[in-house]
């Protein structure tokens, strides 16, 4: 009695808990068997029941039997939806912080512009939701195809990141297609995830240039994992050339591209990586009025005729980036990277970033760069780091800005912002950053009225901010 | 400013100085039951040290290595550049690879299956579903049912790249979570084959497989393997993210040392030397 007691419960166990292994089931029942052979053992004074139980033990094997069939029909109809979702990729994060500056938020001039969104007028410190990520991926290993979707939700709103289709060279399977919203292919920086990044935020120089980074166009990719060409890259694409999402506005269409390498060096844990980047494209101006510099005479002027407005105005842009790593014994790896851009902006009079507007068109030669040193710690550390540097007019100096007879603009203001920052890693999901940014600009000349809206940067705004930050991410 | 830096280093230092001997390995399933092994064996003889190993597959192990949640990965492919990539992004480091064992891709199939022999060729047509029929290839008028792992494993992506030379698997092929499981697989399917290492060959039948149509055939047997005549071998890895160092380190030598070998030799793989 006993022993039907136990193959039931051995049959329970194999029902409920053990469905999904059909090596588990037989090891179920060859328990079955082994106390089989020790019932028969305790039986053997009564010949009789042996019969019986034995007789019965053979149809509960065949239930199993049965049982087990049925469990791998089952198995066969999960496999397939496993099948599918295994396809699909759920991946996010989020990144809430507190920030708090030195300053207070001003109607007169912007604090934390480039350090997640200007700080609200006589604000001073606040709590944001600076990124909330969900990307859904599906991918077709078999036509090596891939869907991405990627939201962004914080206390602003829920807005759409990456939306794009690729699809994979089914022959050498070196490149890759891509059509869609997703990273404008310029430099290091711009590519590089916030997920990963240990800076709070981009430098000014890539947030001036390519704001929101993305873009809507179509891309292709030579990017090998196997053969002689895996150290080398190249991203070439086409695109509307106007903010992230937003409608084209003109026929003209932006070119980007970037040709990379790496150099590793395995036996001492060092490599040196690098690129050249390329943006040619144009804006079209809204206006009639078209202020172009006048270096000899560092002065703006203005052409008006009429048919300016509707008129192209080029954007075009240089880059070379490198990233050094080395692995320090004992120590944790070091990592320098920097990045060097220049050349000419259309923007307005009071920003560099590129024109989408209808206001008069400035047009400026630029140069910007970025140098950055992170050393690990062990595996959980991180010290941090970072000089950016964004100069809008090359041509001009800050005490042009403001002086009599001249016309330089806010949007003409030279920034520089050193960078010092920790990163502890709790976990495989959670990311600590206390980060502190000194932002120092140019000063405009002292002879500048009071009433000027240039009259804040006679000397250095105090805007330097500080972001503790913690992050999630998942799945990891 | 100086106060808040002096606390982050003394954090820093601490707990670098105070850090445990304790070794998380991570990775192939293929390695699994051989990492097993060599860490009772030497936590045995090294009380002072505790190592943790846990399957998953190689790309696992390398995501873990990755996000710094294991020390140790096994690997029975090496890392992609992309991973590399990966890697060198988190710790600016671009780890370190260490070759611990070799191994025979065995193919299997059941005992109640009569085939001989398969060439190199043959098996690839297999698995990209050009031969479907078990008379194609010298055997019995039947189809052949494939069974392979999924894509996160090492064995999956070796074979594919070196054995399929980077064509695609048969949409018909149907992927086992573990070589155990699809050992189990094949040896109630006698129309089945599949593949795995030589360490798990246990209840089923090796094919002996040959280089090409001129070359003899030969069994995944560690003087094959060693001498490179079986045409599907590979190297067993380890990878670190930085040159190892203390416990590490003399764990990683002692797994290259004699002894640690010879625990290659009994689990069913092959030596380095």
């Amino acid at each position: 009695m006993y022993f039907w007691q136990f193959l039931d419960v051995i049959y329970t166990i194999q029902s409920v808990i053990l469905k999904e292994n059909i090596v588990k089931s037989f090891f179920s029942l060859l328990i079955a068997v082994f106390f089989f052979h020790l019932t028969i053992f305790a039986q053997e004074e009564n010949p009789d029941s042996v019969v019986v139980s034995t007789k019965e033990l053979q149809e509960q094997i065949e239930q199993l039997k049965l049982h087990n069939e049925s469990v791998n029909e089952i198995l066969l109809d999960m496999k397939s939806y496993l099948d599918i979702a295994r396809k699909l990729k759920f991946t996010g994060y989020m990144q809430t912080q507190y920030q708090g500056s030195n300053g207070i938020g001003s109607a007169q001039y912007p604090i934390g512009n480039f350090a997640g969104g200007t700080f609200p007028t006589n604000v001073g410190s606040r709590f944001q939701v600076r990124r909330g990520r969900l990307k859904v991926q599906f991918e077709n290993d078999l036509t090596f195809s891939q869907y991405v979707l990627q939201f962004d939700v914080t206390q602003n709103g829920l807005g759409i990141k990456d939306a794009y289709i690729n699809i994979k060279d089914p022959w050498v399977k070196s490149w890759n297609m891509r059509m869609g919203v997703f990273d404008r292919p310029f430099g290091f920086e711009v590519a590089y995830s916030s997920n990963f990044r240990e800076t709070p935020e981009r430098s000014r120089m890539s947030q001036t240039l390519f704001p929101g980074e993305r873009e809507l166009g179509a891309m292709i990719e030579f990017a090998p994992e196997i053969g002689d060409w895996t150290n080398y890259n190249l991203k070439l694409g086409v695109f509307n050339g106007v903010l992230p999402t937003a409608n084209e506005n003109d026929n003209s269409k932006d070119i980007i591209g970037r040709a990379g390498f790496i150099i590793p060096f395995d036996e001492i844990n060092f490599a040196f990586d690098g690129g050249v980047s390329v943006y040619q494209g144009s804006v079209r101006s809204n206006s009639k009025f078209i202020y172009t510099f006048n270096e000899s005479q560092k002065l703006f002027l203005v052409d008006s005729t009429t048919a300016n407005a509707g008129k192209n105005y080029e954007r075009q842009y240089f880059g070379v980036d490198g990233q050094m790593i080395y692995d320090i014994p004992l120590l944790g790896g070091i990592s320098i990277r920097g990045e060097y851009d220049f050349g000419s902006q259309p923007g307005t009079d009071g920003s560099n970033v590129f024109y989408n507007s209808t206001a008069p068109l400035y047009q400026r030669k630029f140069y910007g760069y970025y140098v950055s040193l992170l050393q690990n710690i062990g595996t959980k550390h991180q010290l941090l780091l970072r000089y950016d540097v964004l100069d809008p007019n090359s041509e001009l100096e800050g005490s042009d800005i403001g002086a009599p007879g001249k016309n330089g603009k806010i949007g003409d203001l030279k920034y520089s912002t050193i960078g010092l920052g920790y990163l502890f890693h709790l976990d495989d999901n959670v990311k600590f950053t206390f980060y502190y940014e000194m932002v120092k600009n140019e000063t405009v000349n002292s002879g500048v009225a009071a009433s000027s809206t240039l009259a804040p940067y006679k000397t250095d705004v105090n805007d330097n901010v500080f972001t503790f930050r913690i992050q999630y991410r998942f799945p990891f | 400013m100086k106060k808040f830096i002096a606390i982050i280093l003394l954090f820093s230092i601490s707990s670098l100085l105070f850090a445990e001997d304790v070794i998380t390995v991570k990775g192939s399933d293929t390695m699994v039951i051989l990492a097993q092994r060599w860490a009772e064996l030497y936590m045995k003889k090294n009380p002072e040290v505790t190592i943790q190993v846990t399957g998953g597959g190689s790309g696992t192990g390398i995501s873990a290595l990755i996000n710094g949640t294991t020390d140790i990965c096994n690997a029975s492919r090496p890392m992609k550049p992309s991973e590399k990539q990966k890697l060198k992004h988190r710790f600016s480091s671009l780890g370190v690879e260490i070759k611990t064992a070799k191994d025979g891709i065995a193919i299997y199939v059941s005992e109640k299956n009569p085939i001989k022999e398969l060439t190199v060729q043959q098996v690839k047509d297999i698995y990209t579903g050009k031969i479907t029929n078990w008379k194609e290839v010298g055997g019995i008028d039947s189809r052949i049912i494939l069974y392979s792992r999924e894509n996160n494993s090492g064995t999956y992506v070796y074979f594919k790249e070196n054995v399929l030379d980077d064509e695609d698997y048969s949409p018909s092929c149907q992927n086992m979570p573990g070589t155990a499981a699809l050992v189990n697989a094949i040896s109630k399917d006698p129309n089945g084959i599949g593949y795995g290492g030589a360490a798990y060959a246990k209840g089923i039948r090796e094919v002996p497989v040959k280089a090409d149509e001129n070359s003899s055939a030969y069994l995944p047997n560690a003087e094959n393997v060693k001498s490179g005549q079986y045409p599907i071998t590979r190297f067993l890895f380890m990878y670190v993210k930085s040159k190892p160092t203390g416990a590490m380190k003399e764990y990683i030598d002692w797994i290259l040392s004699e002894e640690g070998q010879s625990i290659v030799v009994k689990v069913g793989y092959f030596p380095l030397r």
